[in-house]
């Protein structure tokens, strides 16, 4: 079930918004998707009926037809636009990412060799998890939480 | 935290341990996305690029000129795995091609993107809109 509103934005907070509804979800495999996104693919779904409720993205003409948004405050890439055909959200962007499971992939012819595999990609075993947990338990998360604040970042924090 | 610092589902990162790195063009910015690590990207694009942990810094796999050269090997932070995930190999293929009715911008694209090896200046003269 999608949760309403339909909310998200970037790590840091900065920039947030609301969705009145989504459109198709799917992964792009274009090697311009990757770089933005510092990723094998990008996951993206049409965001219909966008406000942005807290701050602005930066924008990055990536073609002469597109623009990509990001938080220029934490760098974490938002949007990929077009001013005719609308814009498309990056799905880890979402508070909740499950309510845009990815329907179909496109741009194959840039999909990358590692890709088929990546689900069968090891896990940490026991003596790795152990350390992990070490240097988790000591984690002060400064990302902003997966749902609207009032204020942003909270008092509390003291960041480096 | 991966997630959202790469909009995405998960972020592939290599470690460059005591290989010999410098950064050879501008310098990225960071957000210390927690008491312990700090986030490289780029303040013009937003590119996410690096990890920075107090065991060291790791690179965005895909930033790589030839990312295929670098295959993960091992599948961290797994309680935070989206239940799709590992269907993605799966899905349905579609053609950009079939698009191009859709969205006909696709045929007069001019890519703004750098290209994957050193250049001597950049960005190119170029015409934006």
């Amino acid at each position: 079930m999608i949760a309403i509103p339909i909310t998200g934005g970037c790590q840091c907070g900065a920039v947030r918004y609301v969705c009145e509804s989504l459109g198709r979800p799917s992964i792009c495999h274009c090697r311009m998707c990757q770089k933005a996104f510092g990723n094998f693919f990008a996951p993206l779904v049409t965001g219909i009926g966008i406000t942005w409720t807290r701050g602005t993205r930066k924008f990055f003409h990536s073609s002469n037809s597109n623009t990509r948004g990001f938080c220029a405050d934490c760098g974490t890439p938002l949007t990929y636009e077009h001013e005719t055909y609308g814009i498309e959200i990056a799905i880890g962007t979402l508070d909740d990412p499950d309510i845009a499971i990815p329907q179909l992939q496109v741009n194959l012819h840039s999909r990358r060799a590692c890709f088929a595999n990546l689900a069968q990609t090891p896990e940490p075993n026991e003596k790795q998890l152990e350390s992990l947990s070490k240097w988790n338990g000591q984690v002060i998360n400064y990302q902003h939480p997966d749902h609207d604040t009032t204020d942003w970042p909270p008092k509390s924090f003291s960041k480096p | 935290m991966c997630q959202k610092a790469s909009g995405a589902h998960s972020l592939a990162l290599v470690g460059v341990e005591d290989a010999e790195f410098e950064w050879t063009r501008g310098s990225p910015s960071w957000f210390a996305s927690s008491n312990a690590a700090k986030r490289g990207f780029c303040a013009s694009c937003g590119t996410p690029l690096a990890y920075d942990a107090p065991d060291g810094l790791a690179l965005c796999v895909v930033t790589f000129d030839e990312p295929d050269l670098i295959t993960p090997i091992i599948a961290y932070g797994a309680e935070g795995k989206r239940s799709w995930a590992d269907g993605l190999s799966k899905l349905a293929e579609h053609h950009t091609i079939d698009d191009l009715e859709d969205a006909p911008f696709l045929a007069t694209l001019v890519s703004y993107q750098h290209p994957d090896h050193d250049t001597e200046n950049w960005p190119k003269q170029r015409e934006i809109e």
